[in-house]
């Protein structure tokens, strides 16, 4: 298995398998089925009929899709807020009878009639927003009344004025402009909806206002429980509807010229059916402009195709009717299966090939040999805090640590049998670090690297990066940021160890063993945060080298430490310094003596280390056993080592047993004591070091007046 | 051609005869710790098999078959001239007791012994029994691989496994069942039929007494099922040395992968069920058996377990006593019951535990 053929190692290296469960987790892919539909219709019915698509059908179609389509999203904008608007066809002929009436009869120039005709189908709207959003009766019922009185209405006034009206004539450039013209060849209409549909998704998706629509169609008692105005809401969105149609009427009233009895008859279902084929629930909660085009677009070329086919009359819908039925049921499967295909699908093991560990034999007798220097721990905090990952000291020798309810939890020297809670912070505070001006800075996993001030008040630091140009994955957030360290002139570097998975999804991020996870730097001069380097195999401790040139930092599922240059004659190159290390080492902190202390979380086995060269096997076991089943790194026994500059391993200590550290993610010198940390645990430990500089602390070393 | 084509799916899909599933330990096997809880029993160096002659009891360890007591003594009786790995005793009084290497011998109860002249000679002898006085029946585990290899024969998907009827006075020897995957244990019902329990299969099989297969007695196990013995209700006890999981299941279905940890990967870490585990930090470990809080949980998955399992006469399970993840008790190879006492030979802790079964009301 060694020689896996350099096949498979150029397949995992250059296929990016990974991007399609990306594509898969964004929140645009719901448009995939609409968009499969309309692709079919478009190429069906183009090769049904010759010149479907030539310029001036295509001319006349966009024209028509500038109006249906603005019903359309007035339709699909009352679903959303979780209603229904069968009203939509006779407001439609109201505006357009509207428009004609005040242009032919009244003598209104256009700038004026059609924003009055937008208000007049507004009230409309707004009365039915009355009715349904303030005095609560059903929409159903409401709309369908005022269909019933809308069009009665038209149908009068046609009656008294139609004739009048025939045989006048309006006459303007911007009449004609907005009728048979448009802009660089675009029709008006088509233009019309384009603004209108930027503008709406705009608001929809990124303004406070779409959001709660949103909110009110997904859940209305939740929505009204958190305080939203559902009713004033609601009333908003029908008003909203209404004047969109309106719009709608006067471009068809430009495009026509004519008012007749049958003018918008069955639009309501045909906006409907629209809304529906695009994906918009109708419950509510789920839809957007994109959506309500694609649908509208389905629906006005399948009933043009049709009719240019001169199939007989019952076919347009019927057509209609069973591509309705069809996109209805694959996308409702697609709805409910999706987050089962992403979540098979998005974890994508990759091939790595680790060099032959270390030994750790102890008939080798080497520094790494096993023993049980950790045996004769003292326990300070047993029960007390759940998942102290690392631990730091300050200079009056008081203990903090995180755990996994948000806090820092300090204890009190000299014997450290009393603790209170320093501050809270929430998530999971994982690596620290003492600044210059002794604030305690954090990375706090699924938040981002905060600080805290002596008098104990928590600020963040920063929680966002540049985003990658061609990373599909939005990596503009910091999902788990790791452990950090200072640098002379103050940058922060911090580890975030994976950009595809969260805190609690770190066992998943074992499996892929991918490099998704980056060095990040955070410049307190100018308050700037920019990614340093990029694909690191699970980044996990970082250390500041005492030649304040370079960061050590640790790749956990890799197995080995480099060295990132950040300043000096080699700035930005990254070297190895060890390598073949037996286990996954985690935080790197400094040691009194000008070396290194690194903690190995877990140890290699064989086993897994010849499925990391089997993708496809690690990728079955990921879909077909549940994940505590899993072949996961031994992270039940751990040990300490020391190490230099030059990559020699100097001693180990060990809890071979795991009787008290089984998963060691962090360890601090601290004036000839070790204290250790393990994120699984609920104790801190704390060995006395031999033969060690028993006045040595982190913080002199780094900003003390001998450094 | 259907069937071909649904396998490729179901194997392509995960799902059907492909699918990961392990049967949950529930109902009278629902896990308890009696086998933790019982106390501290003999000290012996991978005790295997065990058997009840005229009211005593005898257990096989590395090359020593030892009489032991319910007081914690142990004498030595037999020292075979290899590894003795199946006892069975006949209804005179006899004791037969395989080993590898060396072949069969007839132990009576004052040690001495005499070699059984078969005219063929076994390998990897997994369980014996008397059908009468003369007769013999012997299960081998395996023809490919030797009696300390069996972890490779699972993962090789193993079907060699035979039974053989012996005539102790002649000598005559007639193989009667083949193309069995690993019989390990072995015992007569009162009307003649046999049962076996086939390992890699984790099942129970009923022969007729030339051979022939009757049908299944006891079908998927949640672990892999040993010697059988009788109880003195008339039904049975059985011993499971070594549990399922939904893991181990998954590698015997990636050939690949197998292969290559085979190559590469020492026995003792294979992905494999064991007799014992967590000894050392490069064995294979799953997410569950993950210490939180410094607790290792007792459902944690784990490559070795101890499960004992009593049977109705019907082959129906009444009560189990388990030793679970983290516990000492694991890989029990084989159970008796002799009197008021229940003793199991502890293949995986090195320990013959006693229990008694009337005052604990186990």
């Amino acid at each position: 298995m060694a020689s896996a053929s350099n096949l498979t190692k150029l397949r995992y290296r250059f296929i990016p398998d990974h991007v399609i469960g990306e594509i898969l987790s964004k929140k645009w892919i719901d448009n995939a089925i609409p968009f499969l539909v309309l692709v079919c219709v478009v190429l069906i019915f183009g090769s049904l009929i010759p010149n479907f698509y030539s310029g001036s059908n295509l001319s006349i179609t966009a024209r028509q899709f500038g109006e249906f389509g603005l019903v359309g999203i007035a339709m699909m904008v009352v679903i959303v807020v979780g209603g229904i608007d069968l009203s939509v066809g006779s407001n439609f002929a109201l505006g357009n009878f509207m428009m004609l009436a005040l242009l032919n009869l009244g003598d209104w120039p256009v700038e004026l009639a059609a924003p009055a005709v937008i208000l007049i189908c507004g009230s409309v709207g707004l009365l039915n927003g009355f009715l349904i959003g303030y005095l609560r009766l059903r929409a159903f019922l409401t709309t369908l009344v005022t269909l019933i009185i809308v069009r009665a209405v038209v149908d009068m006034l046609l009656l008294r004025y139609a004739q009048a009206m025939s045989v006048s004539f309006y006459e303007s450039p911007l009449w004609d402009l907005m009728g048979l013209g448009g802009f660089f060849g675009i029709p008006f209409s088509f233009v019309v909806l384009v603004i209108v549909s930027v503008v709406g998704h705009i608001l929809l998706t990124r303004s406070r206002p779409g959001w709660r629509m949103m909110a009110i169609g997904g859940s209305r008692r939740s929505a009204h429980n958190i305080g939203l105005s559902v009713r004033g809401t609601i009333c908003a969105a029908y008003t909203i509807s209404g004047m969109l149609c309106g719009l709608a009427g006067v471009l068809y009233a430009s495009r026509l010229s004519g008012a007749g009895t049958d003018t918008g008859m069955g639009l309501e279902i045909a906006a409907l059916t629209a809304a529906v084929l695009g994906g918009n629930s109708l419950g509510g909660g789920r839809g957007s402009i994109v959506k309500a085009l694609i649908g509208a677009l389905v629906v006005l070329l399948m009933t043009n195709g049709v009719l240019r086919l001169g199939l007989n009359s019952g076919s347009g819908p019927m057509v209609l009717g069973l591509t309705l039925i069809f996109a209805v049921f694959v996308d409702v499967k697609w709805l409910k299966n999706r987050d089962k295909l992403l979540s098979k699908v998005y974890v994508s093991p990759t091939y790595i090939e680790l060099p032959k560990p270390v030994s750790t034999a102890q008939a080798d007798n080497t520094a790494l040999s096993v023993n049980d220097r950790l045996n004769d721990v003292e326990i300070i905090g047993l029960g007390e805090v759940e998942s102290p990952e690392d631990v730091i000291l300050d200079d009056d020798d008081h203990l903090y640590c995180g755990t996994r309810h948000g806090d820092i939890v300090r204890f009190l020297a000299p014997d450290y049998k009393q603790s209170e809670v320093f501050a809270h912070i929430g998530g999971a505070p994982l690596g620290m670090s003492w600044d210059k001006d002794r604030n305690l800075l954090v990375c706090v996993g699924g938040m981002g690297l905060y600080k805290i001030a002596q008098d104990r008040t928590v600020t963040k630091v920063t929680d966002e990066t540049n985003r990658s140009t061609f990373s599909v994955v939005d990596d503009s957030r910091l999902r788990l940021a790791d452990d950090l360290d200072i640098a002379p002139d103050g940058r922060v570097f911090f580890s975030e160890a994976t950009v595809r998975y969260e805190m609690h999804d770190w066992p998943v991020d074992a499996l892929e063993s991918r490099g998704n996870g980056r060095i990040i730097c955070y410049d307190p001069k100018t308050d700037k945060t920019h990614t340093a380097v990029r694909n690191l195999i699970f980044p996990n401790g970082i250390c500041t080298s005492q030649d304040g040139q370079s960061i050590l930092f640790a790749e956990s599922w890799a197995c080995r430490i480099s060295r990132y240059y950040f300043d000096g004659p080699k700035a930005g190159q990254v070297e190895p310094v060890l390598d073949r290390l037996p286990g996954y080492p985690d935080n790197i902190n400094r040691a009194s003596d000008g070396t290194y202390w690194a903690a190995i979380m877990g140890m290699r086995s064989p086993a897994l280390d010849v499925a990391l060269q089997m993708p496809g096997f690690r990728k079955r076991m990921a879909r077909r056993i549940a994940p505590d089943q899993w072949l996961y790194p031994n992270l039940n026994v751990g040990c300490v080592i020391r190490f230099n500059d030059k990559g020699e391993i100097l001693e180990s200590l060990w809890d071979q047993h795991s009787q008290n550290h089984p998963m060691i993610t962090s360890m601090r010198e601290h004036k000839g004591y070790l204290y250790l940390g393990g994120i699984t645990n609920n104790r801190i430990g704390r060995i006395r070091l031999p033969d060690r500089d028993t006045s040595w602390s982190g913080y002199q070393n780094y900003w003390g007046q001998n450094s | 051609m259907i069937g071909a084509m649904r396998d490729w799916a179901d194997r392509f899909l995960g799902r059907g005869s492909a699918a990961v599933t392990v049967p949950p330990l529930d109902g009278a096997l629902k896990p308890n710790t009696r086998l933790d809880e019982a106390p501290k029993g003999i000290d012996a160096d991978e005790p295997d098999d065990m058997v009840v002659v005229h009211g005593n009891t005898y257990c096989s360890a590395g090359n020593r078959l030892l009489q032991v007591d319910e007081n914690g003594g142990a004498t030595a009786v037999f020292d075979a001239p290899g590894t003795i790995t199946a006892l069975a005793a006949s209804p005179e009084g006899k004791i037969a007791v395989a080993s590898e290497p060396g072949g069969i011998h007839l132990v009576n109860g004052d040690g001495s012994a005499i070699a059984v002249a078969g005219e063929h000679d076994w390998q990897c002898i997994t369980a014996m029994a008397f059908v009468d006085d003369a007769t013999l029946l012997i299960c081998v585990g395996s023809t490919r691989h030797g009696i300390g290899e069996w972890q490779r024969d699972l993962l090789s998907s193993g079907k060699s496994g035979e039974i053989w009827t012996l005539d102790t006075g002649t000598g005559k020897a007639a193989r009667i069942a083949g193309g069995l995957a690993y019989p390990n244990g072995v015992v007569i019902e009162a009307d003649g039929n046999i049962v076996i329990s086939e390992s890699w299969a984790k099942h129970l099989v009923r022969l007729t007494p030339a051979g022939k297969l009757v049908g299944q007695v006891m079908e998927d196990l949640p672990g892999y099922p040993a010697r059988i013995s009788r109880n003195a209700r008339g039904g049975y006890w059985l011993s499971l040395f070594a549990p399922r999981s939904q893991l181990i299941e998954f590698v015997l279905r990636e050939p690949q992968y197998r292969k290559a940890m085979m190559a590469e990967v020492a026995p003792e870490f294979w992905i494999a069920p064991a007799l014992r585990s967590g000894l050392s930090f490069h064995e294979p470990m799953q997410g569950g058996a993950l210490k939180q809080m410094g607790i290792l949980k007792p459902w944690a998955p784990t490559r070795s377990y101890g499960l004992v399992i009593e049977l109705t006469p019907d082959f129906e399970p009444v009560r189990s006593l388990h030793s679970r993840a983290g516990g000492k008790r694991h890989g029990i190879t084989a159970t008796v019951e002799n009197g008021n006492w229940l003793w199991l030979a502890s293949k995986g802790g090195n320990e013959i535990v006693a229990i008694e079964l009337m005052r604990q009301g186990a």
